[in-house]
């Protein structure tokens, strides 16, 4: 396939079976919509494209700046669309609380401002929220702006109305899907492909999927917060349901190790609540065929968003144990008890004192470098606990005929690395008792070399 | 009517104890009138340790600084005096107080805005002071000199910090020396060596988020380093206060509540409000548009454990990732904290006498119920704050109100006994279990931080409200004024 620009392959996604043996429904087929494999990696592709589009040749005459307030993937897709364009992009947001989006934003050119959180100290007379704010500061800007509003453009949900709609119909031999799922985030996607579907068919059954009011998925809105967008229009759903993230991590598993589909989160969630919603409609479906005539089988559609790769953290927080423990090496500090811990070889600063200038021992400094080249014991190298970690997984980096002094801020992290290095058959590693606040409070000398 | 929206108080041991002695503390009104402000100074003293305890576990030598503002009560600011916490004087009123209640000097912050005076006594007598601007650690250096004064251990207050590659759209703040003028005041706080001891840098952000927060320490910690290049060695990161109350028993409530709320705005549902009132809610064409302008007051991580995620949160990229604690450890600096609402959590009531209830002239369904209080002696809607009152009947009382008939959830409107259309002790609609009759009383929780004193006043020559301090000795409670408690019993032991 042969393109002249990289937006010219935003769209014509597959539409992909899920393997019923996964799903497990019996009279209905379910396919995912594969939104992630849009060229900036996401559903918002799409509406970025086409929001940015028409008043890209006006920006790019004044040199205006794309502006939008987004926290991810519509951010992503107008970064980059900005920068083929010769144009900066601003992304607004106090939503953004995955680290990995805001540096690969920083990565693909954009510049990103936070809006400030709640006040403490409340002035319940002062009711100018954050967004009355950034309006102002859009009315106000000196350099020209294209903001493309996509909580309130309408040309967000058309992108969906005349492109991903339509291909799900084609996809389906001409036929809409019986079923339509999906989260709710600007609801463009939700809209514009409802509507579609609905031009064909009008009685497509369509679940609008939210997040449960005090949870966090990245991509959704929660009950509440769709009603503060302009694209939202209770009527499109006919039910609209809660999803946790919980379940949303469930259900982004499953399409991974199952089915092969590198879902995120809001893929996840888009599963969990398209099978959760699906099973009962199954269980009717199973009663009508045991009493009469067999039903026809039926179709549903559900949209996966984005892929996972940018949501490691927000992983690693809720389920650490997906990401679990890598395997353990006999050297690790995991395998030592309290009681060996106890027993490490330790020496107060008094005695060190003495057996620096006796023994010359090598002083290694567990703690970060930053602190390290802030003050430190003359002549120690700085070898932060992590690292030495990783060393010692491969054996002992020191000679065996060297004493060592392990040293950190009050004697926990060093006893453990000494008992470690004990065990692994180092003859003289010492723990400095109390670290380097008893080294300061005793008044030994620290430097800044 | 329809399922009542309650908010109910979290009521923790002390004062969960205290309620349920409603022939006290119905005694208590009749003799010292409504409205009348109780303070659990043992609570205060509770919390405090608790604070401490958190730096204890990131094993961290921290202090603990009460913001003063957040009560006016000396039974408090006594009782904490008792313990190994320190205070933060934001007025010459209020050092003369701390001084006056038993902390000693070096115990003491002086902070905010400062009058010559005030600059004058926190210097003469020790404490340390907070720097706001480079303008004022000049006015503070020529009156060292000028006054001959013992060398004063100072702090600067900064402000304006930033995360790499972010920029931050906070709040302007009219306090702090922004970091990016730091090398300057730096510069001066060398030259002034021979009087001012630099021990530290603040920040005091006005921002319940925790990201914002962590910028700063972080800008702190990066400061702290900057004061080596000028030979300056302070080693104390004060990160002011702001840790918050959670106010509400069950986060449901408060979800149910502000979606009915949102509801409410949207015209989905009739008004949960004196007059509509959105609480900054407001229908644009349908969508749902400013913000809710309340405090949250149910919240997942307040006081103790808000201060333990702040010393948890990791560092950026540039300082290596380690949490905050951590970095402060290695680098052997102190971390000094000022909770003022935090600390007092738990700390007050404020209990009013009903003085009349009516139904309103429409034949609605919601009573209207007035207490012999004014709005500003329970000055929780002043700060956004939302909660229930606790309804303790007057014991025996076997009067009949004008709608007590059925003897279930009622929906209140609470007024203030002022002559003014405003006094509104709440402007929210209040579900209570039951209706209120004359002579009951209607107890506040939680109000000993900003809300018991802050802004009370004497309007209509109404009474302003008195304050008693209370404690549970020999396994019953017992009670004086607040200004005529001390930490120790008749006998001189601690009590």
């Amino acid at each position: 396939m042969r393109y002249d620009r990289i937006t010219d392959a935003i769209g014509n996604t597959p539409l992909v079976r899920i393997d019923p043996a996964v799903h497990g429904l019996r009279h209905i087929d379910l396919f995912a919509k594969l939104e992630m494999l849009n060229p900036f990696g996401s559903v918002k592709d799409r509406a970025a494209w086409n929001m940015a589009r028409a008043g890209l040749p006006g920006a790019e005459a004044d040199g205006s700046q794309i502006v939008e307030l987004s926290s991810g993937n519509t951010a992503k897709a107008l970064a980059v669309i900005a920068g083929m364009h010769g144009l900066t992009f601003k992304s607004v947001t106090n939503r953004m609380r995955i680290p990995e989006t805001k540096e690969l934003l920083l990565l693909l050119g954009a510049e990103i401002e936070e809006l400030p959180g709640q006040s403490e100290c409340l002035d319940p007379t002062d009711t100018e929220d954050p967004l009355t704010l950034f309006h102002q500061a859009l009315a106000d800007s000196e350099t020209p702006l294209l903001h493309t509003d996509q909580y309130f453009n309408p040309r967000n949900s058309a992108a969906h109305f005349e492109g991903t709609g339509p291909e799900i119909v084609a996809d389906l031999d001409g036929r809409a899907p019986d079923y339509f799922i999906a989260c709710v985030g600007t609801a463009g996607s939700s809209t514009g492909v409802a509507g579609a579907l609905r031009a064909h068919r009008p009685d497509v059954e369509v679940v609008g999927l939210v997040a449960a009011k005090s949870d966090f998925i990245p991509g959704i809105r929660t009950r509440d917060e769709v009603h503060e967008v302009g694209l939202f229009d209770p009527d499109t759903y006919d039910t609209l349901a809660t999803v946790d993230s919980g379940q949303a991590i469930e259900g982004m598993v499953t399409l991974i190790r199952r089915c092969g589909l590198l879902a995120g989160p809001t893929g996840g969630a888009a599963y969990h609540g398209a099978l959760r919603h699906l099973r009962e409609a199954d269980a009717r479906l199973a009663e009508q065929r045991d009493d009469g005539p067999p039903a026809e089988r039926r179709t549903a559609v559900f949209i996966v968003c984005d892929r996972v790769e940018g949501y490691l953290s927000y992983i690693r927080q809720r389920r650490p144990d997906l990401l679990g423990d890598t395997a353990r090496t006999p050297n690790t500090l995991a395998g030592l008890s309290d009681a060996d811990v106890a027993a490490a070889p330790a020496v107060t600063v008094d005695e060190a004192r003495t057996w620096i200038e006796g023994a010359d021992p090598l002083i290694v400094d567990l703690r970060s470098t930053y602190a390290y080249n802030a003050l430190h014991l003359a002549g120690s190298v700085n070898i932060t606990d992590e690292i030495l970690g990783e060393l010692l997984r491969a054996g002992l980096p020191f000679a065996r005929s060297r004493p060592v002094l392990l040293a950190c801020p009050v004697g926990e992290q060093s006893a453990r690395y000494a008992a470690l290095l004990t065990r692994m058959g180092h003859p003289d590693a010492r723990s400095l008792t109390g670290g380097i606040v008893a080294w300061r409070d005793a008044g030994a000398p620290l430097t800044r070399d | 009517m329809a399922e009542p929206l309650y908010l109910r108080p979290r009521l923790d041991g002390r004062a969960a104890s205290l309620l349920a002695e409603p022939g006290l503390l119905h005694s208590l009104v009749d003799a010292l009138e409504s409205p009348l402000n109780v303070v659990l100074p043992e609570q205060a003293a509770a919390n405090a340790d608790a604070f401490q305890e958190v730096f204890t576990r990131h094993r961290l030598k921290g202090r603990v600084l009460f913001a003063h503002k957040a009560s006016a009560s000396s039974a408090l600011l006594r009782r904490l005096a008792a313990t190994a916490a320190g205070v933060d004087a934001a007025s010459l009123g209020e050092l003369r107080h701390a001084l006056g209640c038993g902390f000693a000097p070096e115990r003491i912050t002086a902070t905010g805005p400062k009058s010559l005076r005030f600059l004058w006594l926190a210097a003469r007598t020790g404490a340390a002071v907070a720097v706001d601007s480079a303008d004022e650690l000049d006015m503070l250096a020529r009156l060292l000199r000028a006054h001959g004064l013992p060398r004063c251990r100072t702090l600067l207050r900064l402000s304006g910090f930033s995360a790499p590659g972010v920029r931050v759209r906070s709040r302007l703040s009219r306090f702090g020396i922004p970091v990016a003028a730091l090398d300057d005041v730096l510069a001066r706080a060398a030259g002034y060596r021979d009087v001012l001891d630099l021990v530290g840098v603040s920040y005091h952000l006005d921002t319940t988020s925790l990201t914002e927060k962590a910028t700063a320490f972080e800008g702190c910690l990066q400061a702290l380093g900057a004061c080596r290049d000028h030979g300056l060695a302070p080693d104390v990161v004060d990160i002011g206060g702001g840790f918050g109350i959670s106010y509400l028993a069950h986060r449901e409530e408060w979800d149910a509540y502000t979606s009915e709320l949102a509801a409410a705005a949207l015209g989905a549902r009739p008004a949960l409000t004196w007059g509509g009132h959105g609480y900054g809610l407001r229908n644009d064409k349908g969508t749902l548009r400013g913000s809710l302008a309340l405090y949250p007051s149910w919240r997942p991580a307040a006081g103790g454990h808000y201060l333990d995620e702040l010393l948890s949160a990791p560092s950026s990229s540039a300082l290596g990732g380690r949490p905050l604690a951590s970095l402060a450890l290695e680098h052997l600096y102190d971390v000094h904290a000022e909770p003022g609402r935090a600390l007092l959590d738990q700390c007050g009531l404020t209990l009013a006498t009903v003085q009349e209830v009516r139904r309103p002239p429409d034949g609605g369904a919601d009573l209207w119920v007035r207490l012999a209080a004014k709005a500003d002696d329970i000055a929780l809607e002043e700060h956004g704050v939302l909660l229930d009152p606790v309804l303790l009947p007057r014991p025996g009382s076997t009067g009949t109100s004008t709608d007590s008939g059925s003897g279930g959830p009622v929906a209140v409107h609470l007024f203030g006994h002022l002559c003014l259309e405003t006094d509104l002790i709440t402007r929210r609609l209040v579900h209570l279990p039951r209706a209120p009759r004359p002579g009951d009383l209607l107890v506040f929780a939680n109000t000993a931080a900003y809300c018991m004193d802050f802004h009370s006043s004497r309007s209509q020559r109404h009474p302003a409200a008195r304050k008693i301090a209370a404690w549970r000795s020999g396994g019953s409670w017992t009670w004086c004024l607040d200004d005529a408690y001390w930490p120790l019993s008749t006998e001189g032991d601690p009590q």
